[in-house]
């Protein structure tokens, strides 16, 4: 076989180029500017720079409210990873059993993925409004639901907006996977078992693990990170923080409290949270996973 | 072809037109919205209508939040527009971006382009809360408002109370009666800025040390070591219990809802909540914020101004300077002080709007606009107009983290006024260090 080999030794840099210049100017560039915010203290203007050590780092672990948002995320992200993909993959199971108007359900289903998160946050405010919101009332009725002094109500609330869209990403994938399970493992297992239910436990469960897999890592991204627009929209952290996301609390210290030194530790802490929770996924979890 | 050919000139006609003969531009950055950023809008109109030099191009950013973060992400890039409005917490901020050359004081900037209106054309307390330590003015007084007391006069009819009160122990007698009859007694809008900061104002108390950060960068609050201070929280947390007082969640929209729909009889908010209730809300008045009896002995003392001051920042042409000279000159006229005023319900902040005011009898028609100066411009006050503490933004998200527990009674409120304590002399600590 013939090796290829480019002629001069520059051209390949040439096409490396542009990836290579988007990838530093977004993605390291900004990163490097992290960890010098994290380690620096400056004033709002970014004069009286200063080497600090750790001390962005102590200042938030001395933050009650800093464990009070990590404790939020770690429950929020957890919930919503739960709930999305069980519903998500019932809806799913369900759509793709359905024989008239297969694909009528299945776009009214995807919609909702198509909607930003800030909007959904507003949508889900004409709902919890105490002034006018449906659903408010109805867990108002029920136990005297008020997400602006319970906290376990403002989970609620938040969990609720947070799940809604998500929902429909987890159908779109959970769908694709179930098609993609060979008919003839589906009528083999139908011929040994009646039971539908273990039927599913067993075959076609076990089959779309990848699927699984893969959206558990999709939803708590989406918790973390994606969920800034929904917060900002419904609770604002109400009450007292306790529904503030480590990516909202960054922002509000960033960005409303001008205190970026803090912000920066808050981000590296937040990285290095994502970081250990890839790892143990890929580790532990994914080798239980058959790729067929 | 030739209706594209058309409608091409005319693109390019009015592209001449609107950019027509190079007039230098001023751009002005605001934080407000809805009605309050049209009459902003309108002042620029009248001022690039008033002459043919400059044009003033005023931007809106969102809320004072966001455009105090966006005015700063700008001067970072060196692309900061030429004036900004930055409101009371951000303040200690601005007046300490001075000796950076970030802002330039209004009195500098004044002397160099001789501006007409100087500094003593302002009114005293407005003028001190936007002035360095040394008095000397450094923001230009723009939206003055500060907290008054709303009162809804149908329902107080109905009940049979005839005159509104003016302590919290006549609050506190009539408040059964309100809500015997069905209504919340009362409702407001912002802890921090009503309940926290003016409730020290209005009391003549000191609320961090370091004479409010006038004389001395402070190192702490002193909420949990003021008695009246801890009395009243305790009294808040008893009206929350007993219904005289209903709280809303943190929006302040969702706090002055129940008092715009009929349901509540007194509301805390803004000066400014004037010029959107008008004609919204029947029978209201706009009354001065209710203090302790027990705790000033019958005297009342002035609150701080709210609101915003206008800033100039550094880095542009002697000649836009020029301009913002002309058009700071034309803001600070009566007859402009006096249309804002009139139009938001924020104060006049010029003596010549106050006088133009008395002149033609404006508060004979309207006398709810009186309320908001006159409460501003109490006497007798021994501590300073205003309060220089660093960042204050993040210190009222730490008053509103512990208000809540203390209200639900998850803390007591001696717990929840110290961990205020603490958590703002953490913070207080951190801006001391960028100084």
């Amino acid at each position: 076989m013939k090796k290829v080999q480019f002629k001069s030794s520059y051209s390949q840099y040439l096409f490396l180029a542009p990836q290579l210049g988007i990838l530093l100017i977004f993605l390291y560039w900004p990163i490097i500017q992290t960890f010098r915010d994290a380690f620096t203290m400056q004033d709002a203007f970014g004069f009286g720079t200063q080497f600090v050590w750790f001390d962005n780092f102590l200042f938030i672990f001395d933050d009650p409210a800093y464990f009070i948002a990590f404790k939020f995320t770690i429950i929020y992200s957890f919930v919503i990873t739960l709930i999305t993909g069980s519903i998500g993959l019932l809806l799913a199971v369900q759509a793709n059993n359905v024989m008239h108007g297969k694909s009528t359900y299945k776009t009214l289903l995807i919609w909702p993925y198509a909607i930003a998160p800030a909007v959904v946050g507003v949508m889900a405010n004409y709902f919890f409004s105490e002034r006018f919101g449906l659903l408010y009332h109805l867990f108002n009725n029920l136990w005297g639901f008020n997400w602006y002094e319970s906290v376990f109500d403002s989970y609620i609330y938040v969990i609720i907006a947070g799940s809604w869209k998500q929902i429909s990403a987890n159908f779109i994938f959970f769908l694709a996977g179930l098609q993609a399970i060979q008919k003839s493992v589906i009528e083999a297992s139908m011929i040994d078992c009646k039971n539908s239910f273990r039927r599913f436990w067993t075959i076609t469960f076990p089959l779309l693990m990848p699927t699984t897999f893969f959206l558990i890592i999709i939803n708590i991204t989406y918790a973390f990170f994606d969920t800034f627009g929904i917060i900002d929209t419904t609770t604002i952290g109400a009450p007292s923080g306790e529904t503030r996301t480590l990516v909202y609390k960054a922002y509000m210290d960033g960005f409303r409290g001008l205190d970026l030194g803090s912000a920066g530790a808050q981000s590296i802490m937040m990285m290095l949270i994502v970081l250990v929770i890839t790892i143990f996924q890929f580790r532990y979890i994914e080798g239980k996973i058959h790729y067929n | 072809m030739k209706k594209i050919l058309s409608i091409l000139t005319i693109l390019f006609t009015f592209s001449f037109t609107s950019h027509s003969y190079s007039k230098t531009e001023i751009h002005w950055w605001y934080g407000n919205s809805g009605f309050l950023g049209d009459v902003i809008i309108e002042i620029a109109n009248r001022f690039n209508a008033s002459q043919d030099q400059y044009t003033v191009i005023p931007t809106g950013k969102g809320s004072y939040e966001d455009n105090m973060a966006a005015t700063i992400a700008a001067f970072r890039a060196g692309d900061q527009p030429h004036y900004s409005q930055v409101y009371d917490a951000g303040a200690a901020i601005m007046v300490a971006q001075v000796k950076n050359g970030v802002v330039i004081g209004f009195e500098d900037m004044a002397e160099k382009y001789g501006i007409k209106v100087d500094a003593d054309n302002y009114i005293p307390g407005i003028k001190n809360f936007y002035a360095d330590s040394d008095g000397k003015m450094i923001g230009v007084p723009f939206n003055s408002s500060t907290c008054l007391m709303y009162a809804n006069m149908d329902i107080l009819k109905k009940v049979g109370i005839e005159s509104v009160p003016k302590t919290y122990e006549e609050f506190e007698a009539m408040a059964p009666k309100i809500k015997a009859a069905g209504y919340i007694p009362l409702v407001q809008s912002h802890f921090p800025w009503i309940w926290t900061e003016n409730f020290f104002s209005r009391h003549n108390l000191l609320m961090t040390d370091g004479n409010n950060g006038y004389d001395a960068v402070p190192t702490k609050t002193l909420f949990a070591e003021t008695d009246a201070f801890v009395m009243h929280w305790k009294k808040v947390k008893e009206w929350y219990e007993k219904g005289f007082y209903g709280y809303k969640g943190r929006a302040w929209g969702d706090n002055q809802a129940p008092f715009i729909a009929g349901e509540a009889a007194f509301w805390f908010g803004s000066a400014a909540s004037f010029g959107g209730m008008k004609g919204v809300v029947p029978n209201f008045t706009v009354n001065h914020i209710p203090y302790w009896d027990s705790v000033t002995g019958g005297k009342e003392y002035p609150t701080f101004i709210g609101g915003a001051a206008n800033w100039i920042l550094n880095g542009h042409t002697e000649e836009e300077y020029k301009g913002l000279a002309k058009f700071i000159e034309f803001m600070g006229s009566p007859e402009m002080d006096l249309y804002y005023h009139n139009m938001t319900g924020y104060s006049a902040v010029t003596k010549g709007g106050i006088e133009l005011a008395e002149t033609i009898n404006f508060y004979r028609a309207s006398p709810y606009h009186k309320a908001v100066g006159e409460q501003l411009s109490l006497e007798g006050s021994t501590i300073p107009g205003g309060y220089r503490a660093g960042n204050w933004p993040q210190i009222r998200e730490v008053i509103y983290e512990n208000v809540e527990p203390m209200l639900n009674g998850k803390i007591s409120i001696e717990k929840g006024l110290k961990n205020m304590d603490k958590g703002a002399a953490k913070l207080l600590k951190q801006f001391a260090k960028t100084l």
